[in-house]
């Protein structure tokens, strides 16, 4: 394993305490952790891509960083009215 | 071990390093403002950090590339996240966004 694929798993464990604050605290706190996990996937993805040494792999962290941004926006939406 | 693998090893886990930070920033912070603080941080430097260590790695080729414009795209298009969680989690805790009396004799 190099660092690209240390700092991956680095990252992927730093998903858990995002994952501990969706399940316990509010929904407004858990809409934020939804948020910063999904900033930590796509950077984890990146250093997979380095570590895989697969530059079509990068397609995905592009795709997920603006997916998650659109998908944040839409529930921050509801959440202030409906949720 | 070259100058350039420990350029690279230096970006990588300082931008890692950051990130976790954040992680633990949200757990340990106390209400859904302060939380919202550290999820932003998390998209100004250290997405920078890593892809500052996949162009010295890859050079200007697609995947350095790549990897600037997700480092772009997390860093412009997040205040406006920001912006709407905040609103609606104000929106949540007080009924509306505006000040409440109290705010406004403060």
């Amino acid at each position: 394993m190099d660092v690209w694929l240390w700092g991956a798993t680095a990252l992927l464990v730093g998903i858990a305490p995002c994952g501990w604050i969706a399940i316990r605290a509010s929904r407004a706190d858990a809409l934020v952790a939804l948020e910063l996990a999904g900033t930590v996937a796509t950077l984890a993805l990146v250093l997979l891509s380095e570590g895989f040494n697969r530059a079509s792999y990068m397609t995905v962290p592009v795709a997920l960083a603006f997916l998650s941004l659109v998908g944040s926006l839409l529930i921050a939406r509801f959440l202030g009215r409906h949720l | 071990m070259s100058a350039h693998d420990l350029v690279v090893d230096a970006l990588v886990i300082a931008g890692v390093t950051g990130e976790l930070l954040c992680c633990l920033g949200l757990v340990v912070a106390r209400d859904v403002f302060d939380r919202l603080h550290f999820a932003m941080a998390s998209t100004t430097l250290p997405p920078f950090l890593i892809a500052a260590a996949v162009i010295v790695e890859e050079d200007w080729t697609q995947p350095g590339i790549n990897a600037l414009l997700i480092a772009a795209v997390l860093f412009l298009v997040n205040p406006m996240v920001a912006h709407a969680t905040a609103r609606a989690a104000r929106a949540r805790r007080f009924g509306q966004v505006e000040a409440t009396d109290a705010e406004r004799r403060r």
